[in-house]
């Protein structure tokens, strides 16, 4: 498995788990203002913008710490761009959604919500 | 709009502040708005944790309006009535009447204790609306009579409340009925030192500021804080000034009745003693109020110091300005200053010979005179005990501090009486107009305080000083009139012939 299909797989994984949790997933991999988003998806009314990491056991950082404020920012910059482009004008949100492959066993799945809350705006 | 109401403080008074939400679709993110300081701003990260502690997701962009808006807002105490103001508009409660809330939140939505709930209750009353505090603030709060207060220790209990599922225990108004108080320094305690005894005693019948003299050792200090046992117990309306100034500094009220006592060391600067700061906070002075300020080495506070006391002892308040307002303080106290005879401390000890020189002696002298001097009626030498009366020898074991404060409150109870009609409480606030015009002494006495005029070069206040403190003399016999006795021992606390330094002036 190369990184591109790992990239994928982590993703099949991930629109899995936000099934199970009843979101409707809408988009996937939307290039937008500079950046990109993994899965837009609607928990409920509130829509959500999903950012998928992936990472195998035996890296050095769990996949959530690769997120920094860096990539925050992209995120929020690209977030803030595709709710224009679809016009949507209720609340929407940063997610994280980081999957953790260990060949042994099942991958883990870990949702961490809001992640740009208390961001500067 | 909401009708959900905090406070802000300004000076002790708390003036209201509505709180008004508005919320959007977007990136969630709270900003608030209508001049909140630093304490304010950082509200919005207590209140997001202690929302979503309770349960209670925030989303949108949500903005919160502070007005008045041109009023600056301070303090963690605008925490709950922000949030309540956010579970209403997110209709997590019903729509609410109008009603005020304070308290600064904690993380898990706990409910911590703030300063400033004795003027949010004032307001609160005066306004006919209930009031929400934290728990730790229910204490103070009770004691406000004529007011809808409830307690909660946590935000969860003021939100169901609200919403009519469980009722918060409304708190019980209480009267602070115990008027005794424990004494700490008994004046029982002081060996000797029985003229001194006296002059305390006058100076808290007649509300008297009281200057000390002595060798250092003599029991200058001990004789101040004996003072506070003697005065009689705070009235209801002064528990509340004082609860008031405490409350606004955040202080726990304790000690009951008992009149406050502030010792203020000499290193202090104008502000602490005064008030002020960027926030405009009460100084010791009103921390004082209704009670003893005590000043111990009197001679070493700074002159710019003394200089800002001489308008709060005369007018009972103190008008703070700065950039950011005016506030004006209650300062009604009772000033007792204590200091040494000279430099090296021992003019006129009858053991140890004072080794100052002339020069030195009238340096000093100089730093006791002036503006503030006048404003004391009291002189009083404090001798060093002799011997005998440190053993305990000398039979001079005195009275218990409780005896002393009966006939202390009896003496204001006739003050009170007689200067009703000019809106007076005391002999010392007595203006010199109205005093020559009611205490009349008879021909008699008449005679002898013009011969000890002269001999004394009393001067036109001076003989008002001396009339003031005849009349709480003669207060605390029961004598309706002034006699030769009360104005001879009034004399007496001119000292000798006016400042005892400068004796050999005269």
């Amino acid at each position: 498995m190369n990184h591109l299909e790992k990239g994928r797989y982590g993703e099949e994984i991930a629109l899995d788990h936000l099934r199970s949790l009843g979101w409707r997933v809408t988009e996937k991999n939307v290039r937008v203002g500079g950046g990109e988003l993994d899965l837009v998806a609607f928990d409920g009314d509130e829509l959500v913008v999903v950012e998928v990491r992936l990472r195998s056991v035996g890296h050095l950082l769990p996949p959530e710490d690769t997120v920094g404020p860096r990539k925050l920012r992209v995120l929020v910059r690209a977030g803030r761009t595709y709710v224009d482009r679809i016009v949507w004008e209720g609340p929407w949100r940063i997610d994280l959604l980081a999957v953790t492959l260990d060949g042994s066993r099942e991958p883990q799945v870990e949702l961490f919500p809001d992640i740009a809350a208390g961001w500067p705006s | 709009m909401s009708r959900i109401c905090g406070v802000t403080l300004r000076g002790i008074e708390a003036v209201k502040v509505e709180i008004e939400v508005e919320i959007t679709g977007g990136l969630f993110a709270i900003s608030i708005v209508g001049l909140p300081d630093v304490a304010v701003r950082e509200a919005r990260e207590r209140i997001r944790a202690a929302l979503r502690h309770v349960g209670n997701k925030l989303r949108g962009r949500i903005s919160l309006n502070l007005a008045p808006a041109d009023l600056p807002k301070e303090g963690a105490l605008l925490d709950l009535p922000m949030a309540v103001a956010l579970a209403e508009r997110q209709q997590l409660i019903p729509p609410q009447k109008e009603a005020v809330f304070l308290g600064e939140l904690a993380l898990d939505g706990r409910l911590r204790r703030v300063r400033g709930a004795v003027p949010a209750a004032l307001m609160a009353r005066q306004a006919g609306l209930p009031l929400y505090v934290p728990a730790e603030n229910a204490a103070e709060v009770a004691l406000v009579p004529g007011l809808t207060a409830y307690a909660a220790s946590n935000l969860p209990a003021v939100l169901d409340h609200l919403a009519g599922k469980s009722r918060l225990e409304a708190v019980a108004a209480q009267n602070e009925e115990e008027t005794s108080f424990e004494v700490d320094t008994d004046l029982a305690d002081i060996k000797g030192q029985m003229a001194a005894k006296r002059a305390l005693e006058i100076a808290a019948a007649g509300h008297h500021n009281v200057l000390l003299i002595g060798a250092p050792g003599s029991g200058k200090t001990m004789l101040a804080k004996a003072l506070q046992g003697i005065l009689p117990p705070l009235s209801q309306e002064e528990l509340l000034e004082v609860l008031l100034v405490r409350s606004t500094l955040g202080r726990v009220f304790s000690g009951g009745r008992r009149r406050p006592f502030r010792a203020v060391h000499h290193t202090a600067s104008a502000v602490a003693v005064c008030g002020g700061g960027r926030d405009l906070r009460p100084g010791e002075i009103s921390l004082a109020h209704r009670g003893v300020l005590f000043l111990d080495e009197f001679t070493e506070f700074r002159r710019d110091l003394l200089e800002a006391l001489r308008q709060p002892l005369e007018d009972g308040q103190i008008a703070v300005s700065r950039a950011t307002g005016t506030a004006h303080y209650p300062a009604r106290v009772l000033l007792v200053c204590a200091c040494n005879p000279c430099p090296c401390g021992y003019l006129g000890d009858p053991l140890v010979a004072c080794r100052c020189s002339a020069t030195e002696r009238e340096r000093y002298g100089k730093r006791l005179s002036g503006p503030i001097m006048d404003r004391i009626d009291l002189h009083v030498e404090v001798p060093r005990l002799t011997p005998e009366e440190l053993v305990g020898i000398s039979p001079t074991a005195g009275e218990k501090s409780v005896a002393v404060r009966t006939r202390v409150e009896g003496a204001r109870t006739v003050q009170q009486e007689r200067w009703r009609p000019w809106g007076l409480t005391c002999n010392a606030e007595v203006p010199e107009k109205i005093l020559r015009k009611t205490v009349v002494p008879g021909d008699e006495v008449r005679t002898f305080l013009a011969s000890m005029a002269r001999r004394n070069r009393l001067t036109g206040r001076g003989m008002s000083r001396v009339l003031r403190v005849a009349r709480t003399i003669a207060d605390l016999a029961g004598a309706s009139e002034v006699d030769v006795g009360h104005v001879a021992e009034a004399l007496a606390y001119r000292g000798r012939g006016g400042d005892p330094w400068t004796d050999e002036r005269l």
